[in-house]
């Protein structure tokens, strides 16, 4: 087991560092750089411009700026943010728990109500609820993210005034309160992104483990446990969803992508300040390695979901074990 | 229990808040949160660039003068004082001695000195440090400092806007902060992202991608401010920004749009207010072929086609149909609230007949099925660049697409991302470009965008290459002229040159519109920093809520170290 994950994170390294490489080439290729954007006044020089590039490397070549930047990524280092003025490790390591807070409560949230979800409509296969639970389902999931999320704000914070419109805490009265306040902010600031992410993150999960579960329904073991004399829904809870979880064991690692693009533009809309909030400004803003260091980051989280999803897999799979 | 701690507080901020108010007997406290939509690029006066620091900036710093509402340029007339609390001009107006206000202070507590004016100077014109301010007071020589009460500014040349450029361009930075940093690390220095100034409000802290916040200087030399706190409070996203301020979350959003405005109306406890700005909008058009700078652009390069496609363009309704009621026709490469333009600038008519004749006689022929005109087999067709950020210029450009096409003319509408359209501009490589400047008080940034220096020069911005021997000595009069009708004279016919000479369509000069909480009550809004009255805005006393009653914070302590890129 232990060669196995050292060979997928030796792998992992190689696909991130592929990544890298290419996100290095594409976003230094395109066209305009960070001080580009300073365009709109008359006063800034092209001469001005010309030292801001030389102080900050832009000027030398491109294969030449690719050599020092792995060479600061062999020590650790991400280079440095234009648009923050301070290294990509600190700005990415300041968003990163704000966006894995916002993934893991969507990832749990996400999970157990598509579960939910799926388990209510096989158990009532065929009826209105499954038809409108189907219907619902399969709108949030065809439904963009940044739609869903823009929805989502005007609905429950300017029609529907229940949740504060944007942020991770209130920027006027956090600092004023006291612990339990605090506390309270910070869960009603998450409260609207995270529900986003959660719809989006369910609908998904609703519609595999609903596949899943039917799949499973005619097998040989579900027949004799109904033989047996054992209710519907117990049949339903003890054997086929146990059964039919595996699929979804392998959801958990493919929507690692999803959910960690999904967060990027729910970030940005509820200004969440989490990486992806900051990896978009970056792309805008030519900020070459805070959308480098987001984007390596971004692979490592990605590729280590897929491994732990893996794992998973072998430990509920008695059959995958030996492999 | 910690609920309870936090309403004691309250309520003793609140007591205190009042007694406060009362010893003073005026109408001070309260905090102002303001909607903005990203964070501050840098906070040190001498290489900001974006918007909201220049916001904070104006606030947390003090100018020697400061340029009145008026927004003269011309001599010292207008200014008021500010850290300088008088001034002298030498006999043969080569020098002007500021004599500091005695009582000034950095928010640390140190006094203003001499010393600091002359640094910034010094600091901002050292090419290592890359200020977009060094090209703005190339007239200034130097500063010496006779005594530490006393900054002499130098100048090249005498000039009617030495004044305005010793004072407008720069607040004043201490020196005892920034002297032991390398210029070329103050962006990334800690100094720089906790600024010590001698404004009326003093820096608490940025949270990154969350907010900015300042709090009165209750000691400051020109006396407190009425409001106790300003708060940004950053969002990114234009729905969340503008909803943060409908639901009451902020007091304040200075960027609404017209289609906004309905949406404000329905809250009758908000208000909106315009001032004029200081931008204009055109359809610029590339003169040299993109393919080869040397040649004149196929299409472009020809006078009467220009003048033919500004004639085609109705602007009135153009204008009309993107800005509503917020925007008037642009005259030229100006403004109306310069004093030195004249509203009655003779203009190309809309007259569609008119453009159609021209056009023919120019052997651009209506002569394919689709109404489009050739010459020699060549359609008149071309790109029209546009930032897809700007939903503005989008407009603009789908509607002049129409009003092209019934000239026969074919224009496609190319949207790029701000940067691309930079790079494309800048190395001249466009078609024709919807544009926007930016500008100042003073009209003379106009020789950098249209004339002939701004074209030939790498570092140019006259990214159309327009280029007339005329309208460059008109404007240089203008600017080395002492009397303002001479100015506005010489200013008046280099603007009437290149209307007619087209080299852009000049579009819109929009109004600015802020929107605010009926609680708040305002001064009135400058044309070129619609913030910078803040100190003077206020809260009355029976319309505070909670936000109002937040003690200000105690300001962090200073750490000056340096860390370069």
């Amino acid at each position: 087991m232990l060669r196995y994950i050292a060979r997928r994170l030796a792998q992992a390294a190689v696909i991130v560092a592929i990544v890298a490489t290419i996100t290095f080439a594409l976003i230094h290729l395109a066209p305009g750089d960070p001080f580009s954007a300073v365009l709109d006044n008359p006063n800034v020089s092209e001469s001005v411009r010309q030292t801001l590039r030389a102080q900050y490397g832009l000027d030398r070549p491109l294969p030449e700026q690719y050599i020092r930047y792995v060479g600061a990524l062999a020590h650790g280092e991400l280079g440095w943010s234009f648009s923050h003025d301070r290294p990509v490790l600190e700005v990415l390591g300041s968003a990163l728990p704000n966006t894995l807070l916002l993934m893991v409560v969507a990832l749990f949230g996400g999970f157990a109500l598509g579960i939910l979800l799926a388990l209510i409509q096989v158990s009532r296969r065929g009826s209105i609820v499954d038809r409108v639970i189907g219907g619902i389902t399969l709108l949030f999931f065809s439904m963009p993210d940044f739609w869903l999320a823009i929805l989502a704000l005007l609905g429950l914070t300017y029609w529907l005034p229940i949740f504060p419109v944007a942020g991770a805490v209130d920027p006027v009265m956090h600092e004023y309160m006291g612990f339990a306040g605090r506390l309270f902010d910070r869960l009603k600031h998450l409260a609207l992104p995270a529900l986003t992410l959660t719809l989006l993150a369910s609908a998904t999960v609703a519609r595999y483990q609903r596949a899943a579960l039917l799949d499973v329904l005619p097998a040989d073991y579900i027949r004799t446990a109904r033989l047996k004399g054992l209710t519907e829904r117990e049949i339903l809870r003890r054997h086929a969803l146990r059964n039919a979880l595996l699929p979804i064991i392998t959801l958990i690692g493919l929507s690692f992508p999803a959910l960690l693009t999904g967060a990027f533009f729910i970030e940005r809309i509820f200004a969440w300040p989490g990486m992806g909030y900051a990896v978009v400004n970056a792309i805008g803003t030519r900020d070459y390695p805070l959308v480098v260091g987001g984007v390596i980051i971004g692979s490592i989280m990605v590729t280590v979901g897929s491994l732990i999803a893996d794992l998973l897999y072998a430990w509920a799979d008695p059959r995958l074990r030996g492999h | 229990m910690a609920a309870m701690r936090y309403v004691r507080i309250l309520c003793a901020a609140f007591l205190c808040g009042c007694a406060g108010a009362e010893s003073r007997g005026g109408n001070t406290g309260g905090t102002l949160a303001m909607s903005t939509g990203g964070d501050p690029d840098v906070l040190v006066p001498s290489l900001l660039q974006t918007t909201t620091a220049a916001q904070v900036v104006d606030l947390v710093y003090d100018r020697l003068a400061d340029i009145g509402d008026s927004l003269n340029v011309v001599g010292d007339r207008g200014f008021t004082p500010r850290l300088a609390d008088r001034w002298t001009w030498a006999k043969d107006s080569m020098s002007i001695a500021f004599h500091l206000n005695p009582n000034a202070k950095w928010h640390d507590g140190q006094p203003v000195r001499s010393n600091d004016v002359r640094f910034t100077i010094a600091s901002t014109k050292d090419s290592t440090l890359g200020s977009p301010a060094a090209s703005v007071i190339t007239n200034i020589d130097s500063v010496s400092t006779p005594d530490s009460a006393t900054a002499v500014f130098w100048f090249h040349a005498r000039s009617p806007q030495q004044f305005y450029d010793a004072v407008y361009q720069l607040p004043i930075m201490p020196e005892h902060v920034w002297t032991g940093i390398a210029p070329a690390g103050w962006r990334g220095s800690e100094a720089a992202k906790h600024p010590i100034g001698s404004g009326q409000y003093r820096f608490v802290r940025w949270i990154p991608r969350a907010a900015v916040e300042l709090a009165a200087d209750t000691a400051n030399y020109r006396g407190a401010p009425k409001l106790s706190r300003v708060i940004w409070s950053i969002a990114p996203d234009f729905t969340s920004a503008l909803t943060r301020f409908l639901t009451g979350e902020t007091d304040l959003f200075p960027q609404l749009r017209p289609e906004n405005l309905r949406e404000v109306a329905k809250h009758p406890e908000l208000k909106t207010q315009s001032y004029r700005g200081l931008a204009y909008v055109f359809a610029q058009f590339n003169l040299r072929d993109p393919a080869d700078h040397e040649r004149p652009h196929p299409i472009f390069g020809n006078r009467d086609l220009r003048r033919a496609l500004t004639m085609a363009t109705d602007r009135a309704a153009l204008v009309r149909s993107v800005y509503d009621t917020l925007a008037l026709p642009a005259l030229g490469p100006t403004l109306r609230v310069y004093p030195t333009t004249d509203p009655n600038l003779r203009q190309i008519p809309f007259d569609l007949p008119r453009a159609r004749a021209i056009l023919d006689s120019l052997g651009w022929r209506v002569t394919t099925a689709d109404s489009m005109r050739t010459r020699n087999g060549r359609p008149l067709r071309f790109t029209m660049s546009v930032p897809k950020s700007s939903q503005v210029r989008v407009q603009l450009a789908v509607l002049l697409q129409e009003q092209f096409r019934r000239a026969g003319v074919k224009m496609d509408v190319e949207q790029l991302d701000f940067p691309v359209l930079a790079e494309k501009d800048r190395k001249r490589t466009i078609d024709a470009t919807i544009g926007q400047w930016n500008t100042q008080p003073s009209p003379g940034a106009v020789r950098g965008s249209w004339g002939t220096e701004g074209s030939r020069s790498a570092n140019g911005n006259n990214f159309g290459s327009y280029e007339s021997p005329v309208f460059d000595a008109y404007i240089d009069s203008a600017l080395a002229s002492f009397d303002q009708a001479h100015r506005k004279r010489y200013f008046t016919a280099a603007y009437e040159t290149i209307i007619q000479d087209a080299p852009a369509i000049w579009l819109a000069e929009p109004k600015q519109v802020i929107g605010y909480h009926s609680r708040l009550q305002l001064a009135p809004l400058r044309s070129d920093a619609f913030w910078i009255h803040i100190p003077d805005w206020s809260i009355p006393r029976d319309k505070r809520i909670a936000r109002d009653s937040v003690p200000a914070a105690p300001a962090p302590a200073q750490s000056a170290g340096q860390k370069a890129p």
